[in-house]
């Protein structure tokens, strides 16, 4: 509608309203230009040129290489694997992670990454997040120096892949009761327990793996070809299907004392990692809300019903505000929680606040936006019921929206409801 | 549709094995722009054969996404919005080749050459990331509304300024498609132009292409310095990396005033322009089918198609 009147104004007016509509409109022009619909609050203008040349190229290789095959590879239920050597060639495995051939970007052109990578398929980006945040975070924190020159760099390149293993069968949003245990035999620790859920885990070269040891909980390197450890993949999965997800077991496995990660003790470990996964996810949502919100507008500007298009209903145009007015929201929480990481100034529940937010917005986005779709909604032509799908996941890993709930409810009331 | 006319200007293509004979000043390059504050060495344009560095210049332009709606301004010039202004994509195969030159000749230097609004060192910065080692602009308030030979003249006087033994052009640009500038900057710099480069090889001081013809491909050559215009299917561009990105913070950008370049103000930009662009219309994709009925021997005239467009 708004296109419409400044065309109208700017032709030649004739009347007495018509030139004060063109005054007018002159004087909104010279004030503010209308906004675009993909960028309504100008949170372009938020991001240095440097940001901005990070979301440029990783959107452009997202366009390039990924939405062409990322359908196919739902459908089929497999990884885009020859898209490794790729990402690894952009430098975005471990890209906020200082030297080790790792390129030591800011949170914000990590956060920014991320929401590229998910405009894509939550699968890619979480393959990303895990190998960054999750493996190679831990390592880089808490490892050895021995340990960070043997795998960094060559993780870094996507030569070594890394899953991390927290979640077991039986303790998903209760780590702390896990049952994988390390016990201390000479040089080494024996490794037993199972666990659940680990994205990355059939593929991986190297598991970060938390299990209680005598001293509490710590971290282990696990190589692949370790006796007694061994990897399946969960099928049958609707949700992140372009994604490997596997369960990993320990019977007796022993391994060097010397890869035990030396620099951390206690649940604080993997909750690091979480608070680093989570962050990316908070801005990942937001790609994959982004997807379905210009497939909507995409299409309710051009499908035709009763001759006009429905872009043009109030009930439509309510469903797209919505999703506009949600996704500027989500964009200024993540953008400013990137702000705050880059200054060291992130607490955990503000990370809390913003993945649940941002994935709960995300998700009614990619609902709303299949019903502007209609039946086209739930094809593979259209990105929106992968991403709806995806959503379900990332709603509930690297914290359910429930146990954020609790966390934020905690720190703004001062008492503990988990328990 | 562009109307234009470009006035009395003869370009000469460079011909086959077409030897140029250069100053060797021109080659090593003038003294460094008085502008700049980084220093760089100057590199010796020696060519031994093992190490046999090539001292490379990329041109590129700023052009209006492809993805973005055009529009025209009054003097049916194309409005520019930074926020829309990519490197040309025709460009992007250009600093490629540079790079992949580079890679192939130890010791070689590779310089993003720009000519274009002061907001365009963003894009010589992603030239940059893509592994550049410095950029040069070209700007100033005078350029404005340049044609096609003004935009040659400014380029032409960069590259003498800066020196170079190859300097390396997209075969067109995505907003105009007038093509023109590579072989006008030749002639105005006297030195051959190796046009529609498929394939680029360095030997020595010799630079050879492949240009696709309809039939096999034409073998060009030329001693250095050279101009070579490149098409799309000569590589495959590569994104900039994450490290590329942080690493081209730190390369320089220098930039260059009409004053520097001793180029007079009315010889470019919208007063020296012997193009004028008459107006601009949407281009309407017509297609045009053909239909066979039964009855008038269908299946002989598909089949004789078919023959024709060589796919039986």
């Amino acid at each position: 509608m708004a296109d419409t009147t400044i065309e109208a104004a700017s032709s030649p007016a004739t009347t007495q309203t018509d030139d004060h509509n063109q005054q007018h409109q002159q004087r909104a022009h010279r004030h503010a230009p209308l906004p675009p619909a993909l960028d309504l609050y100008g949170i372009d203008n938020l991001l240095s040129d440097e940001e901005r040349l990070v979301r440029d190229t990783v959107r452009d290789f997202v366009r390039e290489r990924v939405l062409p095959i990322i359908g196919e590879h739902f459908e089929a239920g497999t990884f885009p694997k020859a898209l490794i050597p790729e990402v690894a060639q952009l430098g975005l495995l471990g890209m906020h992670i200082q030297g080790y051939g790792c390129a030591g970007m800011s949170a914000v052109a990590y956060g920014l990454a991320c929401q590229e990578l998910e405009y894509g398929d939550s699968g890619l980006r979480s393959f990303v997040s895990v190998q960054g945040s999750l493996a190679m975070f831990p390592i880089s924190a808490f490892g050895s120096e021995e340990q960070k020159q043997r795998w960094l760099p060559r993780m870094a390149k996507g030569e070594v892949i890394g899953c991390f293993g927290l979640t077991e069968p039986d303790h998903g949003s209760d780590p702390s009761g896990m049952e994988t245990r390390a016990r201390r035999d000479g040089d080494s620790y024996i490794l037993n327990g199972t666990k659940m859920w680990i994205t990355n885990g059939g593929i991986a070269d190297l598991a970060v793996v938390w299990a209680k040891a005598e001293d509490g909980i710590r971290g282990f390197l696990v190589e692949r070809g370790t006796p007694g450890f061994t990897t399946s993949d969960v099928h049958h999965k609707l949700s992140l299907r372009a994604s490997i997800t596997s369960e990993l077991h320990f019977e007796d496995c022993r391994i060097p004392a010397e890869n035990m990660l030396p620099n951390v003790r206690g649940l604080r470990g993997p909750l690091s990692c979480l608070d680093e996964a989570r962050y990316g996810i908070a801005w990942g949502a937001n790609g994959a809300a982004r997807a379905c919100y210009e497939a909507a507008l995409d299409y309710a500007k051009s499908r035709t019903q009763f001759d006009r298009p429905i872009g043009g209903f109030q009930l439509t145009q309510q469903k797209l505000v919505n999703m506009a007015t949600e996704l500027v929201k989500a964009q200024l929480l993540a953008l400013q929680l990137g702000r705050l990481k880059d200054q060291g100034m992130a607490h955990p529940v503000q990370v809390s606040l913003a993945k649940r937010n941002n994935v709960r917005e995300a998700l009614h986005t990619a609902r709303e936006a299949r019903s502007v779709l209609g039946a086209n909604g739930v094809t593979l032509e259209y990105p929106i019921s992968r991403h709806m799908n995806n959503l379900e996941s990332v709603y509930t890993y690297e914290g359910t929206d429930d146990i954020h709930t609790l966390i934020v409810g905690q720190a703004i009331t001062g008492l503990n409801a988990f328990s | 549709m562009l109307m234009m006319s470009i006035g009395q200007f003869d370009v000469k293509p460079a011909k086959a094995g077409f030897v140029a004979k250069c100053s060797e000043a021109l080659r090593r390059g003038l003294s460094r722009p008085p502008s700049s504050s980084a220093t760089h060495p100057t590199l010796s344009t020696n060519h031994n054969l093992e190490e046999n560095p090539v001292k490379i210049v990329v041109c590129m332009k700023e052009t209006p996404s492809t993805t973005v709606e055009k529009s025209f301004g009054p003097d049916m010039r194309i409005e520019r919005r930074k926020e829309d202004a990519v490197i040309n994509p025709f460009d992007e195969y250009t600093i490629e080749e540079g790079l992949r030159q580079q890679e192939k000749h130890a010791g070689s230097e590779v310089i993003a050459l720009c000519m274009g609004p002061a907001t365009a060192t963003d894009n010589i910065r992603r030239a940059l990331a893509m592994g550049a080692d410095r950029g040069v602009l070209v700007t100033d308030p005078a350029l404005a509304g340049s044609d096609a030979i003004g935009t040659a003249r400014v380029l032409a006087a960069a590259l003498k300024q800066i020196g170079f033994d190859l300097a390396l052009f997209g075969s067109a640009a995505a907003d105009a498609y007038g093509g023109v500038v590579p072989s006008a900057v030749a002639e105005f710099l006297g030195m051959p132009l190796l046009s529609f480069a498929g394939k680029l090889d360095i030997d020595g001081s010799t630079a050879r292409i492949e240009r696709q013809a309809e039939v096999g491909y034409q073998v060009a050559e030329a001693s250095m310095p050279a101009l070579v215009s490149v098409v799309k299917s000569i590589n495959e561009p590569r994104y900039p990396s994450m490290k590329g990105i942080m690493q081209a913070k730190k390369k320089p950008i220098d930039t260059l005033t009409l004053a520097n370049l001793g180029l007079d103000a009315d010889t470019v930009g919208a007063a020296g322009a012997r193009e004028e662009a008459l107006s601009a219309e949407k281009v309407t994709a017509q297609r045009k089918g053909e239909i066979y009925m039964g009855n008038e021997g269908a299946a002989d005239r598909i089949v004789a198609f078919l023959v024709e467009q060589k796919v039986l």
